[in-house]
Protein backbone atom coordinates (compact mmCIF):
# COMPACT_ATOMS: atom_id res chain seq x y z
CA UNK A 1 0.00 0.00 0.00
CA UNK A 2 1.22 3.52 -0.79
CA UNK A 3 2.14 5.54 2.31
CA UNK A 4 2.20 9.33 2.61
CA UNK A 5 3.51 11.83 5.10
CA UNK A 6 0.98 14.58 5.84
CA UNK A 7 1.90 17.67 7.81
CA UNK A 8 -0.59 20.28 8.92
CA UNK A 9 0.14 23.41 10.91
CA UNK A 10 -1.88 26.44 11.90
CA UNK A 11 -2.97 28.73 14.70
CA UNK A 12 -4.24 26.54 17.53
CA UNK A 13 -7.99 26.33 18.18
CA UNK A 14 -10.43 23.52 18.93
CA UNK A 15 -11.41 21.50 15.84
CA UNK A 16 -8.18 21.09 13.88
CA UNK A 17 -7.84 17.37 14.63
CA UNK A 18 -11.51 16.78 14.02
CA UNK A 19 -11.53 18.52 10.60
CA UNK A 20 -8.41 16.63 9.55
CA UNK A 21 -9.57 13.26 10.86
CA UNK A 22 -12.94 13.68 9.11
CA UNK A 23 -11.26 14.05 5.73
CA UNK A 24 -8.93 11.13 6.44
CA UNK A 25 -11.81 8.91 7.53
CA UNK A 26 -14.10 9.79 4.61
CA UNK A 27 -11.25 9.19 2.14
CA UNK A 28 -10.66 5.72 3.54
CA UNK A 29 -7.11 6.45 4.67
CA UNK A 30 -5.37 4.70 7.55
CA UNK A 31 -3.46 6.73 10.11
CA UNK A 32 -0.48 4.45 10.63
CA UNK A 33 1.43 6.76 12.95
CA UNK A 34 1.08 10.34 14.09
CA UNK A 35 2.44 13.01 16.39
CA UNK A 36 0.35 16.08 17.16
CA UNK A 37 1.45 18.89 19.44
CA UNK A 38 1.04 22.52 20.23
CA UNK A 39 4.24 24.44 19.49
CA UNK A 40 4.14 28.08 20.41
CA UNK A 41 0.62 29.13 19.39
CA UNK A 42 0.58 26.69 16.48
CA UNK A 43 -0.88 23.22 16.38
CA UNK A 44 1.36 20.91 14.37
CA UNK A 45 0.29 17.53 13.06
CA UNK A 46 2.55 15.01 11.38
CA UNK A 47 0.88 11.84 10.15
CA UNK A 48 1.87 8.76 8.20
CA UNK A 49 -1.15 7.77 6.10
CA UNK A 50 -1.83 4.89 3.79
CA UNK A 51 -4.50 4.42 1.17
CA UNK A 52 -5.37 1.26 -0.80
CA UNK A 53 -5.93 3.10 -4.13
CA UNK A 54 -4.48 6.61 -4.08
CA UNK A 55 -0.82 6.61 -5.15
CA UNK A 56 -0.34 10.23 -6.13
CA UNK A 57 0.63 12.83 -3.51
CA UNK A 58 -0.96 15.70 -5.44
CA UNK A 59 -4.25 13.86 -5.73
CA UNK A 60 -4.23 13.29 -1.96
CA UNK A 61 -3.23 16.89 -1.24
CA UNK A 62 -6.28 18.12 -3.18
CA UNK A 63 -8.54 16.29 -0.73
CA UNK A 64 -7.13 18.39 2.11
CA UNK A 65 -7.51 21.76 0.35
CA UNK A 66 -10.56 22.56 2.50
CA UNK A 67 -8.16 22.83 5.44
CA UNK A 68 -6.19 25.54 3.66
CA UNK A 69 -9.42 27.57 3.56
CA UNK A 70 -9.51 27.26 7.36
CA UNK A 71 -6.10 28.91 7.59
CA UNK A 72 -4.07 25.72 7.97
CA UNK A 73 -0.97 24.89 5.94
CA UNK A 74 -0.99 21.41 4.44
CA UNK A 75 1.85 19.44 2.91
CA UNK A 76 1.74 15.91 1.51
CA UNK A 77 4.68 13.76 0.52
CA UNK A 78 4.59 10.26 -0.97
CA UNK A 79 6.89 7.80 0.80
CA UNK A 80 9.13 5.37 -1.02
CA UNK A 81 8.30 1.70 -0.39
CA UNK A 82 9.32 0.72 3.15
CA UNK A 83 9.52 4.38 4.18
CA UNK A 84 6.76 3.83 6.74
CA UNK A 85 8.81 1.25 8.65
CA UNK A 86 10.93 2.17 11.57
CA UNK A 87 14.45 0.78 11.22
CA UNK A 88 15.66 -1.80 13.70
CA UNK A 89 17.75 -0.04 16.34
CA UNK A 90 19.30 -2.55 18.70
CA UNK A 91 21.46 -0.19 20.83
CA UNK A 92 21.02 1.19 24.32
CA UNK A 93 18.22 3.79 24.83
CA UNK A 94 19.39 6.97 26.58
CA UNK A 95 17.58 10.13 27.64
CA UNK A 96 19.64 13.31 27.52
CA UNK A 97 18.56 16.49 29.30
CA UNK A 98 20.31 19.71 28.36
CA UNK A 99 19.42 22.99 30.06
CA UNK A 100 20.99 26.31 30.80
CA UNK A 101 20.98 30.02 30.07
CA UNK A 102 19.68 30.55 26.57
CA UNK A 103 22.35 31.08 23.95
CA UNK A 104 22.75 30.44 20.27
CA UNK A 105 23.75 26.97 19.11
CA UNK A 106 22.73 24.67 21.98
CA UNK A 107 20.68 22.34 19.79
CA UNK A 108 23.29 22.39 17.02
CA UNK A 109 26.27 21.68 19.26
CA UNK A 110 24.53 18.80 21.02
CA UNK A 111 23.12 17.35 17.80
CA UNK A 112 26.51 17.62 16.09
CA UNK A 113 28.25 15.57 18.77
CA UNK A 114 25.47 12.99 18.62
CA UNK A 115 25.58 12.81 14.85
CA UNK A 116 29.41 12.63 14.73
CA UNK A 117 29.17 9.59 17.00
CA UNK A 118 26.42 7.92 15.01
CA UNK A 119 23.91 8.36 17.83
CA UNK A 120 20.34 8.39 16.58
CA UNK A 121 17.83 10.94 17.94
CA UNK A 122 14.40 9.29 18.10
CA UNK A 123 12.53 11.95 20.05
CA UNK A 124 13.42 15.56 20.72
CA UNK A 125 11.64 18.39 22.50
CA UNK A 126 12.98 21.86 23.11
CA UNK A 127 11.47 24.70 25.05
CA UNK A 128 12.36 28.23 26.01
CA UNK A 129 11.40 28.80 29.64
CA UNK A 130 12.28 31.22 32.43
CA UNK A 131 11.78 34.97 32.30
CA UNK A 132 12.47 37.50 29.56
CA UNK A 133 15.44 38.76 31.58
CA UNK A 134 16.82 35.30 32.34
CA UNK A 135 15.71 32.92 29.60
CA UNK A 136 16.48 29.25 30.07
CA UNK A 137 16.70 26.75 27.26
CA UNK A 138 15.61 23.14 27.81
CA UNK A 139 16.30 20.31 25.40
CA UNK A 140 15.11 16.78 26.18
CA UNK A 141 16.22 14.13 23.83
CA UNK A 142 15.78 10.39 23.52
CA UNK A 143 18.56 8.64 21.67
CA UNK A 144 19.58 5.16 20.59
CA UNK A 145 23.31 4.46 20.80
CA UNK A 146 25.17 2.46 18.17
CA UNK A 147 26.00 -1.06 19.38
CA UNK A 148 29.70 -0.29 19.84
CA UNK A 149 29.18 2.78 22.05
CA UNK A 150 28.66 2.13 25.77
CA UNK A 151 26.61 4.51 27.93
CA UNK A 152 29.80 5.59 29.72
CA UNK A 153 31.10 6.75 26.32
CA UNK A 154 28.06 8.98 25.78
CA UNK A 155 28.40 10.37 29.32
CA UNK A 156 32.00 11.29 28.61
CA UNK A 157 31.04 13.06 25.38
CA UNK A 158 28.31 14.99 27.18
CA UNK A 159 30.63 15.95 30.06
CA UNK A 160 33.02 17.55 27.60
CA UNK A 161 30.15 19.35 25.89
CA UNK A 162 28.85 20.55 29.24
CA UNK A 163 32.17 22.32 29.91
CA UNK A 164 32.26 23.84 26.44
CA UNK A 165 28.66 25.07 26.33
CA UNK A 166 28.43 25.95 30.04
CA UNK A 167 25.06 24.26 30.34
CA UNK A 168 23.86 21.37 32.47
CA UNK A 169 23.63 18.00 30.80
CA UNK A 170 22.54 14.70 32.27
CA UNK A 171 22.31 11.28 30.69
CA UNK A 172 20.30 8.32 31.92
CA UNK A 173 19.47 4.98 30.42
CA UNK A 174 15.97 3.76 29.84
CA UNK A 175 15.55 0.02 30.06
CA UNK A 176 12.26 -1.12 28.60
CA UNK A 177 10.94 -4.05 30.64
CA UNK A 178 8.50 -6.69 29.50
CA UNK A 179 6.19 -7.70 32.32
CA UNK B 1 -0.06 -28.88 32.39
CA UNK B 2 1.85 -26.99 29.83
CA UNK B 3 3.02 -23.72 28.42
CA UNK B 4 -0.09 -21.80 27.36
CA UNK B 5 -0.63 -19.33 24.56
CA UNK B 6 -0.38 -15.73 25.81
CA UNK B 7 -3.49 -13.79 24.83
CA UNK B 8 -3.03 -10.52 23.01
CA UNK B 9 -5.29 -7.46 23.18
CA UNK B 10 -8.09 -7.04 21.88
CA UNK B 11 -8.97 -10.40 23.42
CA UNK B 12 -11.88 -9.45 25.73
CA UNK B 13 -10.60 -11.72 28.51
CA UNK B 14 -7.82 -9.21 29.16
CA UNK B 15 -10.38 -6.56 30.13
CA UNK B 16 -12.38 -8.58 32.66
CA UNK B 17 -12.48 -8.30 36.41
CA UNK B 18 -11.17 -11.60 37.80
CA UNK B 19 -12.89 -13.71 40.44
CA UNK B 20 -11.26 -14.93 43.64
CA UNK B 21 -9.39 -18.20 43.27
CA UNK B 22 -10.16 -21.23 45.43
CA UNK B 23 -6.81 -22.45 46.77
CA UNK B 24 -8.07 -25.96 47.40
CA UNK B 25 -9.33 -26.43 43.85
CA UNK B 26 -7.40 -28.39 41.24
CA UNK B 27 -8.18 -25.63 38.74
CA UNK B 28 -6.03 -23.26 40.78
CA UNK B 29 -3.18 -25.77 41.19
CA UNK B 30 -3.09 -26.44 37.46
CA UNK B 31 -3.33 -22.73 36.68
CA UNK B 32 -0.28 -22.00 38.85
CA UNK B 33 1.79 -24.63 37.02
CA UNK B 34 0.73 -23.21 33.65
CA UNK B 35 1.53 -19.65 34.68
CA UNK B 36 5.00 -20.56 35.94
CA UNK B 37 5.82 -22.62 32.85
CA UNK B 38 4.50 -19.98 30.48
CA UNK B 39 6.42 -17.19 32.23
CA UNK B 40 9.76 -19.05 32.16
CA UNK B 41 9.21 -20.32 28.62
CA UNK B 42 8.98 -16.75 27.28
CA UNK B 43 12.59 -16.28 28.38
CA UNK B 44 12.36 -12.56 29.16
CA UNK B 45 9.11 -12.15 31.07
CA UNK B 46 9.25 -11.43 34.80
CA UNK B 47 5.58 -12.01 35.50
CA UNK B 48 2.29 -13.21 34.13
CA UNK B 49 -1.30 -13.04 35.32
CA UNK B 50 -4.08 -15.61 34.88
CA UNK B 51 -6.17 -13.56 32.40
CA UNK B 52 -3.16 -13.49 30.04
CA UNK B 53 -3.66 -17.23 29.53
CA UNK B 54 -7.43 -16.91 29.46
CA UNK B 55 -8.33 -17.74 33.06
CA UNK B 56 -10.41 -15.18 34.91
CA UNK B 57 -9.09 -15.86 38.43
CA UNK B 58 -7.04 -13.73 40.83
CA UNK B 59 -3.71 -15.51 40.41
CA UNK B 60 -0.38 -14.15 39.16
CA UNK B 61 3.26 -15.22 39.28
CA UNK B 62 6.29 -12.92 39.42
CA UNK B 63 10.03 -13.64 39.38
CA UNK B 64 12.44 -10.76 38.84
CA UNK B 65 15.50 -12.59 40.21
CA UNK B 66 16.85 -13.43 36.74
CA UNK B 67 16.60 -9.83 35.49
CA UNK B 68 19.47 -7.43 36.15
CA UNK B 69 17.01 -4.78 37.37
CA UNK B 70 15.66 -7.17 40.01
CA UNK B 71 18.94 -8.57 41.33
CA UNK B 72 19.07 -6.30 44.39
CA UNK B 73 15.58 -6.71 45.80
CA UNK B 74 13.63 -9.87 45.09
CA UNK B 75 11.83 -12.75 46.75
CA UNK B 76 12.54 -15.26 43.97
CA UNK B 77 9.47 -16.88 42.48
CA UNK B 78 6.26 -15.45 43.94
CA UNK B 79 2.96 -17.19 43.46
CA UNK B 80 0.29 -14.65 44.31
CA UNK B 81 -3.18 -16.03 44.97
CA UNK B 82 -5.93 -13.49 45.68
CA UNK B 83 -3.34 -10.74 46.15
CA UNK B 84 -4.10 -7.27 47.50
CA UNK B 85 -1.78 -4.30 47.85
CA UNK B 86 -2.38 -3.05 51.37
CA UNK B 87 0.22 -0.30 51.48
CA UNK B 88 2.17 1.65 48.89
CA UNK B 89 4.61 4.54 48.94
CA UNK B 90 7.01 6.51 46.80
CA UNK B 91 7.01 6.56 43.05
CA UNK B 92 9.04 5.00 40.30
CA UNK B 93 8.65 5.37 36.55
CA UNK B 94 9.65 2.53 34.27
CA UNK B 95 9.17 1.97 30.58
CA UNK B 96 6.83 -0.98 30.60
CA UNK B 97 5.97 -3.45 27.93
CA UNK B 98 3.58 -6.39 28.10
CA UNK B 99 3.37 -9.75 26.34
CA UNK B 100 -0.33 -9.02 25.77
CA UNK B 101 0.34 -5.66 24.06
CA UNK B 102 3.15 -6.46 21.64
CA UNK B 103 5.28 -3.82 19.90
CA UNK B 104 4.58 -1.02 22.38
CA UNK B 105 6.19 0.29 25.50
CA UNK B 106 5.11 3.23 27.62
CA UNK B 107 6.37 5.09 30.66
CA UNK B 108 4.26 4.23 33.70
CA UNK B 109 4.54 5.72 37.16
CA UNK B 110 3.94 3.27 40.00
CA UNK B 111 4.62 3.01 43.74
CA UNK B 112 8.29 2.36 44.54
CA UNK B 113 7.49 0.26 47.57
CA UNK B 114 4.44 -1.88 48.34
CA UNK B 115 3.14 -4.28 50.94
CA UNK B 116 1.27 -7.12 49.30
CA UNK B 117 -0.97 -9.61 51.05
CA UNK B 118 -1.66 -12.93 49.34
CA UNK B 119 -1.97 -16.67 49.72
CA UNK B 120 1.00 -18.67 48.47
CA UNK B 121 0.80 -21.97 46.61
CA UNK B 122 1.01 -23.93 49.87
CA UNK B 123 -2.11 -22.10 51.01
CA UNK B 124 -0.26 -19.97 53.56
CA UNK B 125 -1.26 -16.34 54.02
CA UNK B 126 1.67 -14.01 53.50
CA UNK B 127 2.41 -10.33 53.82
CA UNK B 128 5.52 -9.15 51.97
CA UNK B 129 7.21 -5.80 51.57
CA UNK B 130 8.58 -5.41 48.03
CA UNK B 131 10.45 -2.59 46.36
CA UNK B 132 11.94 -1.46 43.08
CA UNK B 133 11.45 -3.56 39.99
CA UNK B 134 9.76 -6.37 41.92
CA UNK B 135 7.17 -3.91 43.27
CA UNK B 136 6.58 -2.55 39.75
CA UNK B 137 6.17 -6.06 38.33
CA UNK B 138 3.64 -7.01 41.03
CA UNK B 139 1.62 -3.84 40.41
CA UNK B 140 1.63 -4.53 36.66
CA UNK B 141 0.42 -8.12 37.17
CA UNK B 142 -2.21 -7.14 39.73
CA UNK B 143 -3.59 -4.62 37.24
CA UNK B 144 -4.28 -7.55 34.88
CA UNK B 145 -6.55 -9.06 37.57
CA UNK B 146 -8.60 -5.84 37.41
CA UNK B 147 -8.76 -5.86 33.61
CA UNK B 148 -6.25 -3.03 33.34
CA UNK B 149 -3.34 -2.83 30.91
CA UNK B 150 -0.29 -0.55 31.17
CA UNK B 151 -1.93 1.51 28.42
CA UNK B 152 -4.48 2.55 31.07
CA UNK B 153 -1.64 3.97 33.20
CA UNK B 154 0.50 5.88 30.68
CA UNK B 155 0.69 9.49 31.77
CA UNK B 156 1.89 11.54 28.81
CA UNK B 157 1.04 10.65 25.21
CA UNK B 158 3.66 12.99 23.76
CA UNK B 159 6.70 11.09 24.84
CA UNK B 160 5.34 8.11 26.68
CA UNK B 161 4.36 5.65 23.97
CA UNK B 162 7.08 4.11 21.92
CA UNK B 163 6.83 1.61 19.18
CA UNK B 164 9.06 -1.29 20.11
CA UNK B 165 11.37 -2.59 17.41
Amino acid sequence: MQHFALTIIGRDRPGIVSSTAEIIYKLGCNIADSSNNILGGQFAMILILSHPQITDAEQLAKEFSALEDQGLSVFVRALKPGGEQRPDMPGEVCMISVYGSDKAGIVYQVAKVLSDNNINIVDLNTKLIGTKERPVYVMICETVLPAELPVAGLKKLMDTLKQQLKVDISVRTVTPVEL
Amino acid sequence: MAVQEVLVYPDPRLKQLCDSADITSEITTNLITDLIETMYESGHSVGIAAPQIGVCLRVAVVDVSNNKLGKKHNHGLLVLINPEIIESSGSKTMREGCMSVPDYTGNVERAREIVVQFTDKEGVNQVLRCKGFEAVAIQHELDHLLGLLFLDRVSNPGTDIFKRK
